[in-house]
């Protein structure tokens, strides 16, 4: 009984394998709709948010220079009038 | 803060000249067959990336130098690596994202390469976090966390490699078309060129707020002294 349920495994795979071999291929899509996504504007955007991001951290770091800049001339004032 | 020697002020004048420069070659560049025009992020995404890594390595050398021998100096260039690491991380994941909405239809992919970089960028941030509200021990726990930074970044270089990702192999630079090498070596040279402007003045500007610090404690000692 055991193998006669074996066989009938063996026989029902062996038909039904080509099936689902071809189920889990990838079938090419026809007439599928494409995005228009404009490539120009994406182009634009990165490289400014790259100079951008630059440049936000240049004016940081001028504004830290001009305020050690500041804090020093006031130091040389206070130890002057001492 | 005292004014830089002429090498700074040349590194400049070549930074002002490749901004003229190196877009006009990006332009002129050939566009590449399969993706098209937005593959010209490339001259600028793949540069960010590669300063991104820099940044964590010198980072984590420099926390190195502070943690085993105490060096101030290595403190002071880890920290201005840490701060540039989070600025060129920004342009490396906002640069990507629009790369890929184009070219493969998706804004963001969970794979290993855009994870283990947004995991990356999240540590440097970790790292001046730690530093700016970590209290007295918040130097040395920022720089154990930038040592476990700089494991990451071989990691994200062979991601690609190893694991299947929507992200192209490390092979893309080698074997760019000869014509496309002048504009993305150009890009390199300037990107690299201003990371190293910006690493040369924060160092300097952090070496002088220490100085400032210093010269307020002599001060007030001597105004003690004298009251």
């Amino acid at each position: 009984m055991t193998k006669l349920r074996s066989v009938l495994i063996a026989v029902i795979a062996f038909v039904t394998a080509p099936a689902i071999a071809f189920a889990q291929e990838f079938e090419k899509v026809k007439d599928m709709p494409t995005q228009n996504i404009p490539a120009g504007k994406f182009v634009v955007i990165a490289y400014s948010i790259i100079w951008l991001a630059i440049l936000v951290y240049v004016l940081i770091m001028a504004s830290g220079i001009r305020r050690v800049n500041a804090q020093l001339d006031d130091l040389k004032r206070k130890l002057d009038r001492r | 803060m005292r004014s830089p020697g002429t090498g700074f002020w040349i590194a400049l004048l070549l930074a002002a000249a490749g901004f003229v420069i190196v877009p006009t070659m990006i332009i002129d560049a050939p566009i590449e067959p399969v993706m098209g025009f937005v593959q010209k992020i490339f001259y600028f995404h793949v540069p960010c990336a590669i300063m991104l890594f820099l940044s964590t390595f010198v980072c984590a050398g420099g926390s190195v130098a502070y943690l085993f021998k105490g060096s101030e100096r290595g403190d002071r260039l880890a920290l201005a690596a840490g701060e540039l690491a989070v600025v060129f991380g920004i342009c490396t994941l906002t640069s990507g994202p629009l790369w890929g909405r184009k070219a493969w239809g998706v804004w963001w992919q969970w794979d290993a390469r855009l994870t283990s970089s947004l995991a990356l960028f999240l540590m440097m941030l970790a790292y001046l976090i730690a530093r700016k509200y970590g209290g007295a021990v918040g130097r040395k726990l920022s720089a154990a966390v930038a040592l476990f930074a700089a494991i990451d970044v071989p990691l994200i270089y062979k991601s690609v490699d190893i694991w299947r990702t929507v992200h192209p192999k490390t092979t893309v630079v080698p074997s760019l078309d000869a014509r496309m090498k002048p504009a993305f070596w150009s890009a390199f040279a300037l990107i690299t060129l201003v990371w190293a402007l910006l690493l040369t003045v924060r160092v300097r500007l952090e070496r002088a707020r220490t100085e400032l610090a210093e010269l307020r404690l002599d001060a007030d000692e001597l105004a003690e002294e004298h009251a």
